[in-house]
């Protein structure tokens, strides 16, 4: 199986490379070592000479990733925060690819997607940023939800710890997010209403008291997916005025105030 | 008919099906298996580049074992660039150490990389510094020990590589578990960080010993990686991402520029790729050539190979309007690097010199930067929990 290289019989010889070339292995040893010493003084002359910026490319108004308007379209970002095992991956396959695994491998940092609804007679289109939800995976999290059009906050209901978390990521986003952001309580895992922890009508006072609107979903029967993600599509202000001050999108209903409405149906 | 021979000849003794990285490819039209025995979907085209590397793989094996033959067995353990500069400068040991170099850069045979590994990444000196049993004395100390990091490990057996006929079986769930548990008590500021268990999963497909791949996971994160990448806050892989960009900039300036424009941080995508070394990203040829490199060469590969695949795809980003549409480009690269030499060429040919001490410079230089962001954000999640308290009362 193992072919010796027996051409030249000089097989106790060091053969660098391959066996091509079977004389001038001093020669070679030394042009080696030449380039080498190339190679040494490149370090010290570095990286820094090609450092040139392109700037001709500016950003425009419909390339920020605020929710953004064209006729009848929409696109918003949205992000989902919440603990590990919440089931925010599973709410997003369910919702993006009708799917359900019972096992969904664990996401480290996030993990994007793309999905589009029609609203009465617009489009939105969601790119969504999952996130990984492990506690000091937090670090990375204004990476995802700067700028982010809406949030969904998942907890599970079998676990109270996850409500806690949910709550954080609430304040979180109060404290820090986008002022007019969209955002929905997703509390998880409806269909293990036997191992239920956390309480609806809990969840629910909490929302009312803080602006979010909350919906008990199931990944795994698809209960309430679909439409705690058409619920923030209705409720995405259609009106960007910072950054979009001429052509808006005409409405078919007035904004509501995402922070005051308390809607859970 | 191509996608049935390719079938057969592929499949090793190892099947798998990776969802992460074939999950979203829209045309399906074969499934083979891959070297590792991760079930590959993919069109024709790749099922024959996955030939083509196979057979580049024996060709590899062919040329190491002829220079084992010429050297001798293990030639290449005594050999290290830097160390044969500085010592004696002996020809034959530089000589040895620049074809090593260039040898594993394109790649160790599957059956040496247990060898190879171990003993060039330092894990065998490592282990060497302590008692043969200790491996067997941790897992007999932490056996039945519950903390928060074996809590989120079981959580997380089931759902690293699903479907893999040895990883997720009960035999491979136990033997993962045991590694990440072992090395969340030898480390407990590590703990245990989500990400460690597809880097650890796909160690023990290599090593096949799960104490070769503990030693692979402790001098992975205690020597090759920057600090603190897995530990509280992840800041060692804040700064590693702040470098990342800094070099896109120096290194691809119209590709920087144009993702600047859109708003697109590069760390989007690139966070996974530091943090599970591409394992969840790219082939397990490709991933496995990478860290090939990376356990010989040391971190800095890693930015070369997240460079390159920016490189290698730069005309394509430049058209990109959309963050949706650049994130679409990247992954459609990673997932369909069956070649790994493709991305090699790129990472170490056109993506220019790059050298440990510079990286490291940089890295001294973010430094200062990532603890004040972290910290700040810190003290502002603080005082907004106590505003939040003060408004309940």
């Amino acid at each position: 199986m193992i072919k010796l290289p027996s051409r030249n019989g000089h097989m106790n010889r060091p053969l660098p490379f391959s066996q091509r070339k079977k004389t001038g292995t001093k020669r070679r040893e030394r042009s080696l070592l030449f380039v080498v010493f190339l190679h040494f003084c490149a370090t010290f002359f570095s990286i820094s000479t090609n450092c040139k910026l392109v700037t001709s490319l500016k950003p425009t108004d419909d390339l920020l990733n605020m929710a953004t308007t064209g006729h009848n379209n929409l696109n918003a970002k949205l992000v989902l925060l919440g603990d590990m095992g919440a089931g925010k991956s599973s709410l997003v396959l369910r919702f993006v690819k009708g799917q359900f695994l019972e096992f969904q491998e664990s996401t480290i940092g996030a993990a994007f997607f793309s999905q589009t609804l029609a609203v009465n007679d617009a489009t939105v289109k969601f790119e969504i940023w999952d996130t990984a939800g492990q506690e000091r995976y937090h670090s990375l999290a204004p990476m995802y939800y700067r700028g982010a059009a809406a949030a969904i906050i998942v907890y599970d209901i079998t676990s109270t710890d996850s409500f806690t978390r949910a709550k954080k990521w609430v304040q979180e986003l109060q404290k820090q997010g986008n002022p007019n952001m969209v955002m929905a309580l997703a509390g998880n895992k409806a269909d293990l209403e036997e191992k239920r922890n956390v309480m609806a009508e809990e969840a629910r006072v909490y929302a009312e008291e803080n602006g979010l609107f909350f919906m008990e979903t199931s990944a795994k029967t698809a209960t309430n997916v679909n439409d705690i993600f058409y619920e923030i599509a209705k409720r995405l202000p259609r009106a960007q005025p910072t950054q979009n001050p001429s052509g808006m999108v005409l409405v078919d209903r007035p904004t509501q105030g995402a922070r005051a409405a308390t809607c859970c149906s | 008919m191509y996608g049935t021979q390719s079938q057969r000849d592929l499949s090793l003794e190892l099947p798998i099906s990776r969802q992460s990285i074939h999950a979203r490819r829209a045309k399906i039209t074969v499934k083979f298996q891959d070297l590792y025995g991760f079930t590959v979907e993919g069109n024709v085209d790749d099922a024959n580049i996955l030939n083509e590397v196979r057979e580049k793989v024996r060709q590899q094996g062919r040329a190491w074992w002829a220079l084992e033959a010429s050297k001798g067995a293990n030639w290449y353990l005594q050999t290290h660039v830097s160390s044969a500069l500085k010592s004696s400068l002996k020809f034959t040991n530089l000589v040895n150490a620049i074809t090593l170099k260039k040898l594993i850069r394109k790649g160790i045979p599957p059956v040496l990389r247990p060898k190879v590994w171990f003993s060039l990444s330092g894990a065998a000196k490592k282990k060497s510094t302590v008692p043969d049993s200790y491996y067997n004395d941790l897992i007999i100390a932490v056996e039945g020990k519950v903390t928060p990091a074996t809590k989120q490990i079981d959580h997380d057996l089931p759902r690293t590589f699903p479907g893999h006929p040895w990883l997720d079986t009960p035999e491979g769930h136990a033997s993962l578990r045991r590694v990440l548990v072992a090395y969340s008590f030898r480390d407990s500021d590590v703990g245990y960080c989500q990400g460690l268990n597809y880097v650890a999963a796909l160690l023990l497909l290599v090593m096949k010993t799960e104490e070769d791949a503990f030693w692979m996971l402790a001098v992975l994160l205690e020597n090759v990686l920057v600090n603190d990448c897995y530990s509280n806050n992840l800041s060692g892989c804040h700064v590693e991402q702040r470098v990342f960009k800094d070099l896109l900039k120096k290194k691809c300036p119209s590709i920087y520029a144009h993702l600047e424009a859109l708003e697109f941080d590069v760390s989007l995508v690139a966070t996974e790729w530091f943090l599970c070394l591409f394992s969840k990203s790219l082939p397990s040829e490709t991933t496995l050539r990478v860290w090939d490199v990376l356990f010989y060469e040391g971190a800095k590969v890693l930015f070369n190979v997240a460079l390159a695949i920016f490189k290698m795809k730069e005309e394509e980003l430049l058209m990109t309007q959309y963050v949706g549409d650049v994130i679409n480009v990247i992954q459609n690269t990673t997932h369909h690097l069956f070649d790994p030499d493709d991305l090699l060429t790129v990472a170490f040919d056109k993506i220019g010199f790059m050298t440990s001490t510079n990286i490291s410079k940089e890295r001294k230089k973010q430094e200062p930067a990532v603890m004040a962001e972290l910290d700040q954000r810190l003290r502002r999640l603080n005082s907004s929990n106590m505003d939040a308290n003060s408004g309940l009362t």
